[in-house]
């Protein structure tokens, strides 16, 4: 398989810190590799070296085999990028700002490409709207057309669907995933949304501080974590309850005076039911909830300490 | 080099001047305000002790709104992509500096050309002064000389923007005014102190407002003002590129370009 993106020993040092430590990776072609980590992780850092507007201090970055230092100009026109912290000019309207960019990515046939996309996305009534006007999740679709406008190879996105509301982030993860069969783009995709990074990802990098320290598909990454968590409503005093769990020298948590979530490793389970239905407690509902991408992530954002996740 | 790319740019300097009443009222509205006063003035001293200071004062005017639009369409192009927080899509496309900074003088050459012809206009209708009577070369050669002055300041501030970031916004509508005495746009510079009348001869658009004033008179070119002016501004225009691209290269190394934006 190609690969669109090999990156080696990259370094970002701000002063005496370390944005980015040495990482190195790569992306294949059609892969939608998901970089996740906690606030100051390096993920933006990374994605802004990756485009060209931070320099990094070390390292070598190669777009399609090709070296991006020396053929910049050639790797970004085979490259696009998407974020919710970077907008369109806000002053001109839908339309401008589309052809603005079809020229500045040398597009042939500039309005026959954004009508094609417009149609695509069902934007045509925006059009005409100066692109301030929009709402968050409109403003996101037309990012979206200007990130696909040169027929990228390779989209970065950088939480795209950043402070959007549930039913936008849906629609446009549909988007992402259509686009991601239709048209074979590989993308690289940051996001604090495990559930997102899940559902558009096939392969995850965890970045904390700065370094790389698990990467692997989502469902190789959840296998990491041992412990599920276990949900059990029962009949009966909360202290009884919790006397028990601490004699087991368990993790738990209260969510009501009848309701206990229990960090606890999957094969464990039966013999802790079993325990609690030797005292006067009586189960009325029991619940596992298997190891999410959240689960990791708490995991490794604190240190290894197993968590009971608020799923 | 891409025609298409610098048109892209070009495009979006028309949409934004087009759609924006702050950017015709920083060109249009204040360049009529002051030519409106400072005919009122001209008319004035027209009938003092010194009738020609009243056309000094009309020419400076109308050649400083070259210098003023120039640079504030080359500083505030930037600006308005980095308050609408697209300036790094710009740069993640192939855009290189090259073809954004022609662009930028182009925009910037075009909004001089349209404002000298307004208030020119005004000075000929309303106050009988006609800015042609300076000589078409010497026009075409006091344009030249002043936009690539307004260039070197321009990119000196847009340098100094992308490194700082917007804390120092203010120096791109704010700093061009300290060359209004330094260059004598108004009097001659024997009026200004010996220190100041150094500082002066150093600045190119000095002598292109003292031939101006001579050609008011008499139209001969003054070739070697115009030549001494072009020299120094070769020399600044240089340093001024110099000097952005180690602002632009340290912007990018202290992540400050991309932090412009949040």
């Amino acid at each position: 398989m190609n690969k669109v993106l090999e990156v080696k020993n990259l370094t970002k040092k701000y002063d005496h810190f370390t944005a980015v430590d040495n990482i190195s990776f790569f992306v294949n072609e059609g892969e939608a590799v998901g970089f996740l980590g906690p606030n100051g992780a390096g993920k933006t850092t990374t994605i802004q070296i990756l485009l060209g507007i931070t320099s990094p201090t070390a390292g070598t970055i190669k777009f399609f085999g090709k070296d991006f230092n020396k053929h910049k100009k050639e790797c970004l026109q085979r490259i696009n990028f998407a974020s919710a912290f970077n907008t369109l000019q806000g002053r001109i309207t839908v339309w401008e700002n589309l052809l603005v960019f079809a020229h500045l990515y040398k597009v042939k046939s500039p309005k026959t490409k954004i009508m094609e996309f417009i149609n695509y996305f069902e934007g045509e009534s925006l059009l005409k709207q100066r692109y301030w006007d929009l709402s968050a999740g409109q403003k996101t679709k037309i990012n979206l057309i200007k990130a696909l406008i040169n027929d990228p190879e390779i989209i970065l996105m950088d939480e795209p669907t950043a402070s959007l509301d549930p039913d936008v982030v849906d629609k446009t993860l549909y988007f992402i995933e259509e686009l991601k069969k239709s048209r074979k783009i590989t993308l690289l995709y940051t996001s604090h949304n495990m559930d997102e990074i899940t559902r558009v990802c096939d392969k995850i990098i965890f970045l904390d501080h700065g370094k790389i320290v698990a990467e692997d598909t989502p469902l190789n990454l959840t296998k990491q974590i041992k412990t599920s968590a276990l949900k059990l409503t029962f009949d009966g005093k909360k202290e009884e309850m919790e006397k028990y769990l601490k004699n087991q020298k368990l993790k738990y948590e209260f969510s009501n005076k009848y309701t206990v979530k229990i960090a606890i490793e999957e094969k464990l389970i039966p013999s802790v039911i079993f325990g609690i239905s030797k005292t006067a407690l009586w189960i009325t509902d029991i619940e596992v909830q298997k190891p999410t991408l959240e689960d990791f992530f708490l995991h490794i954002a604190r240190k290894g300490e197993n968590v009971i996740s608020s799923n | 080099m891409s025609f298409q790319v610098i048109k892209a740019i070009l495009l979006q300097e028309f949409y934004i001047t087009k759609h924006s009443l702050e950017v015709i009222v920083d060109l249009f509205y204040f360049s009529v305000v002051n030519i409106v006063v400072f005919g009122f003035v001209s008319l004035y001293l027209t009938g003092s002790n010194n009738p020609q200071a009243a056309h000094f004062i009309l020419v400076g005017m109308i050649l400083w709104e070259i210098i003023r639009v120039t640079q504030y369409s080359i500083s505030l192009g930037s600006l308005w992509n980095i308050w609408s927080r697209n300036l790094s899509n710009m740069f993640v496309a192939p855009l290189s500096f090259m073809e954004y900074m022609i662009a930028e003088i182009i925009a910037g050459a075009v909004k001089a050309i349209l404002i000298v012809a307004l208030v020119g206009a005004i000075s000929h209708f309303v106050f009988k002064f006609d800015i042609l009577q300076l000589g078409i070369i010497n026009l075409l050669l006091f344009f030249i000389n002043l936009t690539i002055f307004s260039w070197s300041i321009g990119i000196i501030i847009l340098g100094l923007i992308f490194r700082y970031g917007t804390r120092i916004q203010a120096l791109a509508w704010g700093i061009i005014f300290i060359f209004q005495p330094l260059t004598a746009v108004f009097f001659p510079v024997r009026i200004l102190p010996d220190f100041m009348q150094k500082i002066a001869y150093a600045l190119p658009p000095t002598f292109i407002f003292e031939a101006a004033r001579a050609n008011v008179s008499n139209t001969a070119t003054n070739w070697n003002y115009i030549l001494i002016s072009f020299g120094e501004n070769i020399f600044y225009f240089i340093l001024a590129l110099f000097f952005f691209i180690l602002m632009f290269n340290k912007s990018k190394e202290t992540g400050q370009f991309a932090r412009n934006e949040g």
